[in-house]
């Protein structure tokens, strides 16, 4: 199983991608790892807060929202896998999907949102609820600027730019969506499961 | 198994994991026990991502250390707030 497997992966010491996008990559883990540290100790400081936070918060959002990003990842790596196989049409039509997935992502969010504003759930109402703001609504504009670039990677897949030699384009926006997909399965759990 | 393979069962798995979390974060007491239970959750699918669906596990070895490393720093973290926290309660 683990030969057929390495055989398909790039060769080992390769970085997907290319070194520009993991600096970048690099810099939005430290960014949020900063908000983290802001999350842990207001934690510290404000116990009965963060312990009866979740419970006002929208729980089905927050699952729907990490199966969104859970999926576009997963399809992300199909779109990587079908460029390999020199197969740009099956490609786009994973990419397509990516984009479904972050479009579901932004609707469940704006559904949230509102949801929030109807049981008064604002960032006022104390440390977690301006953490949760903080954190997810970051969270958000990262999303967005990866639907920007995934637009561009969409084009460029469709006008054959990638292939199974050169596609260093689209492993560098897989490596960017991956990445923002981590930040939101460890903003999941603190936000709405941790009591 | 191929990589295409390997990466849809992992999906699947993530998908279980996420809903299971869900489940457990609505209906069980808090405490220990759960913080333990989600935040492993939170290290396993993190690695899962890393390793398979970011393809790290065989590549540049300071990215893969890097991002392996969020993914154990991050948890404990977790751990040590959630207990400090509760402590004061």
């Amino acid at each position: 199983m683990n030969i057929a497997y390495s055989a398909q992966l790039p060769a080992a010491d390769h970085i997907p991608g290319n070194k520009g996008m993991w600096a970048g990559i690099l810099c939005e883990m430290t960014e949020f790892a900063v908000l983290f540290m802001v999350y842990f100790t207001a934690r510290v400081f404000f116990p009965q807060e963060f312990r009866s936070g979740p419970d006002h918060l929208n729980l089905l959002a927050g699952t729907l929202n990490t199966l969104w990003m859970i999926s576009g990842s997963y399809f992300v790596v199909n779109a990587v896998i079908a460029i390999r196989q020199n197969r740009p049409a099956v490609s786009a039509r994973y990419l397509y999907l990516v984009m479904l997935a972050a479009a579901a992502y932004m609707l469940t969010k704006y559904l949230e949102f509102q949801w929030n504003v109807a049981h008064g759930v604002t960032g006022g109402n104390g440390a977690f609820f301006t953490v949760y703001y903080y954190l997810t609504l970051t969270h958000m504009v990262h999303v967005f600027w990866g639907m920007i670039g995934l637009g561009w990677v969409i084009l460029r897949t469709r006008q054959g730019a990638y292939t199974p030699v050169d596609h260093e384009g689209m492993e560098s926006f897989a490596s960017y969506w991956h990445a923002t997909d981590l930040v939101w399965l460890i903003i999941f759990p603190l936000l709405y499961l941790l009591r | 198994m191929s990589h295409k393979q390997i990466v849809a069962a992992l999906w699947v798995i993530l998908v279980v994991l996420t809903l299971a979390g869900s489940l457990l974060g609505e209906t069980a007491e808090p405490g220990y026990a759960l913080m333990l239970v989600v935040t492993l959750t939170m290290a396993v699918k993190g690695r899962m991502v890393i390793d398979h669906f970011m393809e790290l596990k065989h590549a540049n070895r300071l990215i893969r250390r890097l991002m392996q490393a969020y993914f154990y720093v991050l948890p404990l973290a977790t751990v040590l707030s959630y207990v400090l926290s509760t402590r004061q309660l």
